[in-house]
């Protein structure tokens, strides 16, 4: 099999041998990606928060021992990242509560005049109510930007299962959004 | 379903939708090995474009959720935490870092001290993109400033 290219080996390497400027560099590229990771899975600001730096610590006790070749760091960072995410996402089913975590709520259907922040709190809310998995690939492929294949190796599912669970998904959160209009969404906000 | 296979570059409408459905409007996110079928049946059958443009509706609306951004607090304890979990820079000789220890290196690696000396050394253009961008986000400097000239 090809090895396959990996853009963070150096900067690996150079974290490895304690760079700062590297370090600072891994920290502009990862974090916001490690962070968004929990945020999307999670729903929680403070819990992602906890899941990004203890991905990023692991990354730092990675980094001397990283042996390139095997595997893209991006992806075992995701590993480390989701199994975080896992874990979390365990423990709130373990404690048995009566007041769940914040969720912005659900008014009746706005019109086609949304602020963009109603609208990106709207899709939030449709994430969070999707099934893990579903949420999972789609976050995964859509907002991280990784291929069908990482994703559905990170998953433990083949790519057609990943791409059932990505249909669903969209079709739900379709459902779940159809009253508002995509094109009232200016995309000049990413 | 018919596929794309190796060896032939075409795609069928049922194909072209069940991916459409799976991965959404942006080709780019489609599996690499069928992008050029996809391409192809695009440009050749309007209901595939219009499929695409739909799917790029709720594209627009899942990129309309607010993206995250690490706060300063946040990073700052991310990088004082390289030097908790053993990473030490090492050099050869006497200089500039020498009197640094663990905890004085990661408070200079933030407060971008040692980031002035170490810049211009040997990273490649990437990584010295990636250092300056981070910098940039503490300090508000611009690109010339940490770069100098």
């Amino acid at each position: 099999m090809a090895k396959t290219a990996d853009p963070d080996e150096e900067l690996v390497r150079r974290v490895g041998q304690g760079d700062p400027a590297a370090i600072q560099a891994m920290v502009a590229r990862k974090l916001p990606r490690m962070l968004m990771l929990a945020q999307r899975m999670l729903g929680d600001a403070t819990e992602a928060e906890d899941v990004a730096q203890e991905a990023m610590l692991r990354a730092w006790r990675q980094a001397p021992r990283w042996a390139p070749g095997q595997a893209k760091f991006d992806t075992w960072l995701h590993r480390v990242g989701l199994n975080l995410c896992y874990d979390r996402l365990r423990r709130r089913r373990e404690i048995a509560t009566d007041t769940p975590p914040d969720r912005p709520d659900d008014g009746p259907a706005p019109d086609s005049g949304l602020l963009a922040q109603e609208t990106g709190a709207r899709v939030e809310a449709a994430l969070a109510k999707l099934p893990e998995r579903q949420r999972e690939a789609i976050v995964l492929c859509h907002y991280q930007e990784l291929g069908n294949i990482e994703a559905a190796g990170l998953m433990n599912v083949s790519v057609e299962a990943l791409e059932s669970l990505l249909s669903r998904g969209r079709r739900a959160l379709r459902t779940a959004l159809a009253d508002m209009a995509p094109h009232a969404v200016s995309r000049a906000n990413g | 379903m018919g596929k794309a296979g190796a060896g032939t570059m075409t795609m069928t409408y049922e194909r072209f939708e069940y991916l459409t459905d799976a991965y959404g409007g942006d080709l780019r996110r489609w599996p690499e090995a069928e992008r050029e079928a996809a391409r192809r049946l695009r440009d050749l059958d309007p209901r595939a474009a219009v499929l695409l443009r739909e799917a790029d509706g709720l594209d627009a609306l899942l990129d309309a959720a607010p993206r995250p951004a690490p706060s300063h607090v946040l990073r700052e304890a991310v990088i004082a935490s390289a030097a908790g979990a053993g990473l030490k820079a090492r050099r050869r000789g006497p200089g500039p870092l020498a009197w640094l220890s663990g905890a004085g290196w990661a408070a200079a690696a933030c407060a971008g001290v040692v980031f002035g000396v170490n810049l211009t050394s040997h990273l490649t253009a990437d990584v010295q993109a990636d250092a300056v961008l981070y910098q940039a986000s503490l300090t508000s400097a611009d690109d010339t400033e940490v770069l100098g000239g």
